[in-house]
């Protein structure tokens, strides 16, 4: 599955990655990889930027700590980050439902 | 260290461009990556070469953070109020007969050419392709537009023998922008 194919979607699949817990860039990008059994194919350099749009949008929070002698900067999400996600996971399961419903020739479920 | 000179360069081409602790944090994650390649058996090398081709092109990580610069999003914000802070003035100074307020006779011409250079350098800032450039046009479009702001305020309650309401309302729409660039200079030196 290709970047172009997550637009629209990236942001919540990055809230969806920090719901355990604080994580930095590159172990969200583990976890979407280990998540979606690695079909992801997202230039992991783009995750970045992307994190500290969140961290603009005050979706997340950002803080540095040192390991091994490296800055490395971990994530959270933050309340208004959490309820985020839960209305981006309600609007993706009720897009996912149209539109399978659509393509497979069934009815569409009554939205919830 | 085998490999880590192709980060290296990769790292030097990123920190020409974008700011310190954002380089940080994606050498950090290059370097974890790096580390993962290592552990699945790959030379150092390979390594770092699988580490910088999963990040990309480097060019395509500095145009994501150009395009989330606080000073780019000001510059568009300043450039499209511009004309509204201007109508406030041209009304207020047409009101005020401002062609009848003793000033220096540079000093209309002068303050022409400066306003035009700020709308230039936010410009620049706004439509920019390249952090630093966006960066520093930015910046000093946001000290221009604050010097103007100022200068029109002195000029108003120096030269200007009885306030009126469109001059009260002008100087106001000054002064918030005058807040507001400051408030977006000072934040630029420490955010992405």
């Amino acid at each position: 599955m290709r970047a172009e194919e997550l637009k629209g979607h990236l942001d919540a699949l990055l809230l969806a990655a920090l719901e355990d817990g604080p994580r930095h860039g590159y172990a969200v990008i583990e976890a979407l990889r280990q998540a979606t059994g690695g079909r992801l194919e997202l230039p992991t350099g783009t995750i970045y930027p992307a994190l500290r749009r969140l961290e603009q949008a005050g979706l997340i929070t950002g803080s540095w700590s040192v390991v091994a002698g490296r800055r490395r900067r971990d994530y959270q999400l933050t309340p208004g980050g959490a309820r985020a996600l839960s209305g981006k996971r309600s609007a993706w399961r009720d897009f996912s439902a149209t539109i399978s419903a659509a393509l497979e020739g069934r009815p569409c479920p009554e939205p919830a | 260290m085998p490999g880590t000179s192709l980060i290296s360069d990769y790292l030097t081409t990123l920190s020409a461009q974008l700011p310190e602790d954002v380089v940080e944090e994606l050498a950090d994650g290059l370097d974890l990556a790096r580390q993962h390649y290592l552990r699945q058996g790959l030379d150092p090398d390979a390594a770092a070469s699988a580490a910088l081709a999963e990040f990309g092109e480097p060019q395509v990580i500095m145009a994501a953070f150009t395009r989330l610069s606080p000073i780019r999003h000001a510059a568009r914000r300043l450039l499209a109020t511009g004309p509204v802070v201007g109508a406030c003035w041209a009304g207020a100074l047409i009101t005020g007969r401002a062609w009848t307020w003793p000033l220096p006779s540079a000093a209309r011409p002068l303050f022409g050419v400066v306003l035009i250079i700020v709308i230039g350098l936010l410009a620049t800032a706004a439509f920019g392709r390249n952090y630093r450039p966006v960066s520093r046009s930015g910046t000093a479009g946001c000290v221009g537009i604050g010097l103007l702001d100022t200068a029109l305020i002195v000029t108003v309650a120096v030269a200007l023998p009885a306030v009126i309401w469109p001059l009260a309302l002008a100087v106001t729409a000054s002064a918030v922008r005058l807040m507001f660039a400051a408030r977006v200079t000072l934040r630029a030196r420490c955010s992405v």
